[in-house]
């Protein structure tokens, strides 16, 4: 059985990106329930037990839709407080450019906060390969060398070819080789990238970005095709926190006249290879999921995830 | 092992060690080495793409090579060289090449086209298939942002080739079919001052580019990786069929057409192979095509295997004539006999090889001293 926690926001009436305490909130009651830890360090040491800590972003669509930078903030506003320091902390993507795109400010070496991408100069792909089935991929040194532990930190959204883009998906951007594995809807390509020894020991904690979902036309930007979900979903199962991501994504479609992704022609089969491989659990009937309201002054409440 | 002291054991980086043994020219680009120190990233090139078309619904269909991918916006082909931006596919590599040297015509190879000369050889980052056994694979198997590029427009490529008298330029190393607009107006450009060009290719290519680029170029190497179809699918990552078919398209057109075969242990080394592939070869291109066998040195995803050995090497080359292939040759055995050419009616030697080197010459023309027969190739 694995745990997932949804949290949203329902402080607004009116659908907007969230402030960084809006997330704070959002991400102190995830790890709280998700843990089942009432001391907000305790919560966070049992994912994140120490070292450095990377933050893996997703930053395709640039500013218009990727991971937020308030969430960033958020999230490393927490580990200061569960006693990390902020320059064991990186933010990362593949290139400095999609992270400045994206709004962050690069800083490899500076105090405070770092921010990187593979492409820089200090930085680059591991010098061995890492196999997964037919998956053969140099994998970013962010993740082989510099940090001991990783938050995916992906934003939920339709892809053209893999259906679903989320945490497994997301991890396509540390390695070298990417536009070798989108054949066959990703499957059971995305699986193996995310059975890659360094991705598989260190990512600890997924967390999908769900407050504005691009539910069709992905994982670019298209305007036409975004919804608010108002949440986040978080788990330490990679798996089942795609799995729920991809029960929104698919409700946000149906609501809003897009076919199932498999009647789009994407079906997303990745997930059920990646339980074969026991990455973690595809099966919802299978996964433990809690759902969390929160209103404007941090009131909690029990909620369904598709209401 | 690491893979920089694997490198550096094996002196693999064929394609930049002449470029740094004799410091060419500035700048040359020593990519196999460097490939992964990464500098800041240039800037990628923004050309639009030639020969794809727009998906009704959004998104384009690449129609370069058999792959025809479908590709949405900010994606990429599984070239990795070609990106969907805003419904306009786009070049990331046009005058961004990765790799420049000047190499030997022989090292590509090719045997019987202008022995002796050289060719100004330069590639970009990308490649169309996967070979698990790529002997270039940290710029093959790299995206752009991943090497180290200069910028250099198809003219001064030209004006390179020009400076450095050399008569030829290569489209190589990688797979030029991932760089087709780039090669197409170097080698449109390189016509108007006689310089020919070659490519050196696996052959995955869609006909009508392929069409359209042939008169432009002057010799195609075909990398015929075997003759069965599951090795294409399960070593290659790619398909036969349709590198039979330009083979034949190549050869109908006239144009010089070389083929090698990397013979892997284990992989496609069987006698029966051998043999299909030479009838194949006979049958569709004819006995006079040269068919080189090389040696392969285990490289990227097949570390396992060892070097062929040189005994099935010389199986394949006996196999090969005995189903009448006129000119068979063994490669990266320097030394070998079997990497001169010899005529085929009266066996006398017309070139002698070492290595890249040609260390006698007997052709008269195109004829043999002795017998007289006409040698095909360009000579």
């Amino acid at each position: 059985m694995s745990k997932v926690v949804v949290v949203k926001y329902i402080g607004d009436q009116r659908n907007r990106p969230l402030t960084q305490s809006e997330y704070e909130m959002l991400l102190k009651a995830a790890l709280h329930t998700l843990s089942g830890q009432g001391d907000l360090a305790a919560a966070v040491r049992r994912f994140l037990p120490g070292g450095t800590v990377g933050m893996k972003a997703n930053c395709i669509a640039h500013r218009l839709n990727s991971t937020p930078l308030a969430l960033a903030d958020a999230l490393m506003a927490i580990l200061v407080s569960a006693g990390f320091k902020e320059k064991d902390i990186v933010v990362w993507e593949r290139s400095n450019r999609e992270l400045v795109s994206a709004g962050f400010t690069l800083n490899v070496s500076g105090a405070g906060r770092r921010c990187v991408g593979t492409d820089a100069s200090v930085i680059g792909y591991s010098e061995d390969f890492y196999g997964s089935g037919e998956v053969n991929s140099l994998v970013s040194r962010i993740l082989t060398e510099i940090v001991d532990v990783n938050v995916n930190m992906p934003v939920l959204k339709d892809h053209s070819v893999a259906g679903l883009s989320a945490g497994m998906k997301n991890m396509y951007g540390a390695i070298n080789n990417p536009n070798k594995y989108h054949g066959n809807n990703c499957d059971p390509y995305c699986a193996h990238v995310n059975n890659l020894e360094p991705i598989k020991s260190k990512n600890r904690l997924t967390v999908i970005d769900a407050v504005r979902v691009q539910y069709n036309g992905g994982p670019g930007y298209a305007e036409d095709y975004l919804a608010y979900y108002n949440g986040l979903v978080i788990s330490d199962d990679p798996v089942a926190a795609d799995r729920i991501g991809l029960e929104i994504l698919e409700h946000l479609r149906a609501i809003n006249g897009q076919p199932t992704l498999e009647r789009a022609g994407r079906p997303v089969r990745y997930l059920a290879s990646a339980e074969k491989l026991g990455l973690g659990i595809a099966d919802i009937k299978k996964i433990e999921l809690r759902v969390i309201m929160i209103d404007r002054d941090g009131r909690e409440s029990t909620g369904e995830l598709l209401e | 092992m690491k893979r920089r002291t694997f490198m550096s054991c094996l002196g693999c980086g064929a394609a930049a060690t002449i470029a740094t043994q004799t410091g060419l020219f500035p700048p040359v680009i020593n990519s196999l080495q460097n490939a992964f120190a990464l500098g800041e990233p240039s800037e990628l090139s923004s050309m639009e793409a030639r020969h794809y078309k727009k998906l009704p619904g959004g998104g384009i269909e690449c129609g370069i090579c058999p792959r025809h991918c479908q590709v949405t916006d900010l994606e990429r082909g599984y070239c990795g060289s070609r990106e969907n931006q805003g419904d306009v596919y786009r070049t990331l590599v046009y005058g961004k090449p990765c790799s420049l040297n000047v190499d030997p015509i022989e090292k590509k190879p090719f045997f019987h086209f202008y022995p002796g000369t050289q060719a100004l050889s330069l590639a970009t980052a990308g490649c169309n298939v996967n070979c698990k056994f790529c002997q270039n694979w940290e710029i093959s198997q790299s995206r752009p942002e991943q090497t180290e590029n200069i910028d250099l427009s198809p003219q001064a490529v030209v004006d390179l080739a020009v400076q450095r008298k050399t008569p030829n330029i290569a489209y190589t190393y990688s797979e030029p079919t991932i760089f087709y607009e780039y090669m197409y107006d170097i080698a449109e450009a390189g016509h108007k001052h006689d310089l020919r060009s070659v490519m050196v290719t696996g052959g995955y290519i869609e006909q009508e580019p392929l069409r359209l680029l042939i008169p432009h170029l002057d010799a195609i190497k075909v990398d015929l990786k075997s003759i069965r179809e599951d090795y294409y699918k399960t070593i290659v990552n790619g398909e036969l069929k349709p590198v039979l078919d330009r083979l034949v398209q190549m050869k109908s057109s006239g144009i010089w057409l070389e083929i090698v075969t990397l013979v892997v242990p284990t992989l496609n080394d069987t006698d029966a192979e051998f043999r299909d592939l030479a009838r194949w070869v006979k049958v569709n291109l004819g006995a006079d095509v040269p068919l080189h066998f090389s040696q392969f040195y285990p490289q990227y995803l097949l570390k396992n295997l060892p070097p062929t050995p040189q005994p099935t090497l010389e199986k394949a080359y006996a196999i090969a004539r005995s189903e009448g292939m006129q000119y068979v040759y063994l490669g990266n055995l320097p030394g070998n006999p079997a990497e001169s050419t010899y005529c085929p009616q009266c066996n006398a030697m017309l070139i002698e090889r070492k290595g890249y080197r040609i260390t006698q010459r007997n052709l008269v023309g195109n004829r043999c001293p002795k017998c007289q027969l006409e040698i095909p190739g360009r000579f």
